[in-house]
């Protein structure tokens, strides 16, 4: 018996499990980023504070060390893992593929995140515990250890997008997979924008400063930050869209809403009008409306850019090779993988997936309702909701037609070729294409299906 | 669930290094997160008996461990990661569908160490001289105690469920009936999971001993406070074998058939006797432990004890596995790359090493010290060179991406 290992499927009727992923994936960006630029931060004031003899500058480093201390480091060690352990239930064979290629990579960033954890400690209890020369020694070391996780996993999310080099389908390789010119060009943009986000949070901090002078000072060393970083990311946001492949460009155009790339400009004229308000006028900085303005970087910046992220790899979740819906969807001669679609077109998915009740292998007209919701379950559930609500709910597409034939013919015709942009190719024979529409038909609110097929006479 | 089936989840990508390095990897991985788990949990403890005390002593001690519960939560979290990647390279089949099984306890997990950790900086917040000042909202150490409880629990119940591979179908479909919804935590062994949480008993004793003797290396310290926490430790640590030992054999006595085996096997024995001779360490070193650095080995042993568990957990996992469900965890496909196996190598013992024994005894030795502590020449050689081997692999990683891309 010939088996394609697709793990049992978790559905989250709610808001779906993809979102779920975005949701802890990108607050987990929002603590990271901060972090890693707040390290190089605290790098650059510790040698001004060193060079100028300043210790009230760090006296700051401590203050905001001591806020990314619960807000990056609690709650950002947490959600790191986080994204792991939600794309495990929600995505497993698209962890497992980025685990089994980058493996060594996420080690070596375990080396640099277990520097930065102790780092982080270090450079916050040793204010005034430690000379100024070994404390600023520190600091350097924690910036370059924190700029060294991002480093690492910017590789591993270009892969997710795109393999660095063509030649990895072919060749394998880890440096083929990682390095690639999305790599160098996400790296840029990320890298601005965490100093924009470690201005915007830092706000946090600088607003509730009581010496004005002091204030004023550290404010508009962050309004810099800020503006700069801004324009930076911007600009470096063009040279990563024109890194993205063919097939993302052509899913930014028709697929992304038109308000997108408008919304993005809005809110980074936002971000920069706001840093232009504080450097000059820095006592417009208060602790609760740089909070404010870290939930807008969240709401308007962060998860826009992740759903959009998401959204342009598709049909696909990693490397390219493996769908959305999990199935491995062309060959890697490189890492001797093989596409799973002849066997599915040969077999169906019913007779191959390991996780199948045995009453459901076959189609019959007492169990076709449930083999479609298994089918459904399997192939569409990571992207569509089976319920009225959360992501793109599977119902929605169908625009309430009740008829099996005609719903199985589309399913055959738009899916079972794989032509369909955006969508994986999802190959049905006869006996799953119609489990799967009579179930499609069934999520209507009222659903009186139409049965005309004569392999399932069946009616309800 | 034949091991056709478990094979066919594994992932088609193989591995990059020998399926061993990963599995060796992974016990003392984990055998590292497991003694920050258990310190956390000890000092945990601790802080809530000093917390209700009145004793000066205790409401010292209780200072102290919410400190150190508070750094090895970070500790624990980040040490944990590596473990968790290496079970899902060589056991993914398993851990996957563990997971996906029980999907909303997995997201909860999450959920509940925020909930946790917060509750605990909380209380420290409320907290900050809890020798001086009386205790506040003590409920939220109690708390954070119950949620990281919890999410122990979880963690058992997901590294339990990977063993009981022919109960997965009937999990996921019961009757037939597939229920997709991962609301379920479905297999357990509450004796399991008492011995690795009573465990911590004797862990954070031997970390009792090490914080003493830290205390002794500082100038002007409370001689008296001193010489009241060796009996304390004396005490947790005999209780804490006597306890491991007790949940133990509990656990031992109520395997299932499949593992009934390990019982009797090499591996218990081992870890019965490592951790034998971790309790009954402090007494014989004897006057021994107030000399040189001797006050640092009870934890010491106590580590290299609990990597002999470690190891006979992953036995426990590995020879069940093949022995009842024929999968063999080393016969993984290779796919060999040698680049980023020798980087990590090199990040790990090299940069690493330096750069953490750098920053580790800087940290050690400035606690230490009264005032404000220079370090001496040799160990600022090593901070520079700390610095020099960052600026070296950044480097690198360009040098080397800049040549891929461009070639």
């Amino acid at each position: 018996m010939e088996y394609i290992g697709l793990y049992p499927m978790w559905y989250e009727p709610g808001v779906g499990s993809g979102w779920i992923v975005g949701l802890i994936a990108t607050i987990h960006v929002l603590f990271s980023h901060t972090a890693v630029g707040a390290a190089l931060f605290f790098a650059y004031l510790a040698t001004v504070s060193y060079r100028r003899n300043q210790p009230e500058l760090l006296d700051f480093i401590k203050k905001y060390g001591l806020f990314l201390l619960i807000f990056s480091y609690v709650l950002g060690s947490i959600t790191g893992p986080g994204i792991w352990y939600s794309t495990t239930v929600a995505s497993p064979r698209g962890i497992s593929a980025l685990i089994h290629s980058f493996v060594w990579k996420w080690a070596t960033e375990w080396v640099f995140f277990v520097i930065e954890v102790v780092g982080v400690y270090m450079i916050i209890y040793l204010v005034g515990k430690v000379d100024r020369a070994t404390h600023l020694r520190i600091s350097i070391i924690f910036g370059l250890a924190s700029y060294g996780t991002m480093l690492i996993i910017i590789g591993i999310l270009s892969f997710m997008m795109w393999p660095g080099q063509p030649e990895w389908f072919t060749d394998g390789g880890y440096l083929n997979g990682f390095y690639g010119s999305n790599t160098f060009a996400q790296l840029a943009m990320r890298t601005a924008f965490m100093f924009t986000m470690t201005a915007v949070v830092g706000g946090v901090v600088a607003g509730a400063i009581k010496d004005a002078a002091f204030k004023q000072e550290i404010t508009r060393k962050l309004a810099l930050l800020g503006m700069v970083s801004t324009v930076a990311g911007g600009l470096m946001f063009q040279w990563y869209m024109n890194t993205l492949p063919d097939t993302a460009q052509v899913i930014f155009e028709n697929r992304l809403p038109d308000w997108f790339g408008m919304s993005l400009i809005a809110t980074l004229a936002g971000i920069f009008a706001w840093f232009a308000a504080t450097w000059l006028q820095p006592r417009l900085l208060t602790p609760s409306i740089a909070m404010g303005m870290t939930v807008a970087v969240l709401v308007f910046g962060l998860w826009p850019e992740e759903v959009a992220r998401e959204s342009l790899r598709k049909p696909y979740v990693a490397g390219q090779y493996v769908y959305s819906n999990q199935v491995i969807a062309r060959d890697v001669p490189g890492l001797d993988i093989k596409s799973e679609i002849p066997l599915l077109e040969k077999k169906g998915f019913l007779q191959t997936k390991v996780f199948v009740p045995d009453r459901l292998r076959s189609v019959n007209p007492h169990n076709a309702l449930q083999a479609g919701r298994s089918l459904a379950l399997t192939t569409c559930s990571n992207c569509h909701s089976l319920s009225s609500t959360g992501m793109r709910p599977l119902a929605n597409y169908f625009g309430g037609n009740t008829d099996v034939a005609m719903v199985k013919t589309y399913l055959q015709g738009a899916l079972g070729t794989g032509n369909t942009i955006y969508m994986p190719h999802i190959p049905l024979n006869d006996d799953e294409a119609y489990a799967l529409a009579r179930f499609i038909v069934s999520l209507n609110p009222s659903p009186q299906p139409v049965v005309r097929t004569a392999a399932a006479p069946e009616k309800e | 669930m034949d091991a056709a089936m478990l094979y066919a989840l594994r992932d088609p990508a193989g591995v990059p290094s020998h399926p061993i390095i990963f599995l060796v990897l992974g016990v003392l991985t984990w055998a590292l997160h497991i003694a920050a788990v258990q310190v956390m949990l000890g000092a945990s403890a601790l802080t809530l008996y000093g917390a209700f005390s009145r004793d000066a002593h205790w409401r010292r001690l209780a200072a102290a461990m919410l400190t150190t519960a508070k750094v090895a939560v970070s500790v624990a979290i980040v040490l944990g990661v590596a473990p968790l990647l290496f079970v899902q390279v060589i056991y993914d089949p398993f851990w996957y569908t563990s997971n996906v099984l029980s999907a909303r306890w997995v997201i909860g997990f999450i959920v509940i160490l925020i909930m946790a950790y917060l509750a605990m900086y909380a209380f420290y917040y409320r907290n900050h001289d809890l020798v001086r000042q009386p205790t506040r909202s003590a409920w939220q150490m109690v708390l954070s105690l119950v949620l990281i409880l919890v999410v122990g629990w979880i963690m058992h119940v997901l590294s339990y469920q990977m063993l009981l591979p022919e109960q997965w179908m009937s999990w996921y479909a019961p009757n037939g009936e597939i229920d997709p919804g991962g609301q379920t935590l479905h297999g357990y062994s509450v004796t399991r999971f008492a011995f690795f949480i009573l465990l911590s008993v004797a862990v954070v004793a031997a970390w009792l001993f090490a914080y003493r003797r830290y205390l002794m290396g500082r100038k002007q310290e409370d001689a008296g406070y001193i010489a009241w926490l060796l009996p304390l430790a004396h005490k947790l640590m005999l209780a804490g074998g006597v306890v491991a030992v007790a949940s133990g054999a509990l656990w031992l006595a109520t395997l299932p058939e499949k593992m009934a085996w390990f019982a009797s096997s090499g591996w218990v024995w081992a870890s019965a006797i490592a951790l034998l001779v971790a309790a009954f360490f402090p007494r014989l070193l004897g006057d021994k432990l107030d000399q040189g650095l001797w006050g640092y080995a009870p934890f010491g042993i106590g580590a290299a004890a609990l990597i002999v568990v470690a190891s006979a957990r992953e036995a426990l996992r590995f020879i069940t596995l093949l022995g009842s469900h024929g999968y063999d965890a080393l016969d993984y496909k290779l796919n060999l790359d040698w680049y980023s196996t020798a980087l990590f190598f090199i990040t790990f013992a090299m940069l690493g090493g330096v750069v953490l024994g750098y920053l580790l005894t800087v940290a050690w030795k400035a606690g230490q010290t009264k005032g404000v502590y220079t370090p001496s020449p040799a160990l600022t050689r090593l901070g520079n060179l700390s610095i020099a081997l960052l600026v070296i692999w950044i480097l690198q990683y360009f040098a080397i991406g800049f040549y891929v891309w461009a070639r």
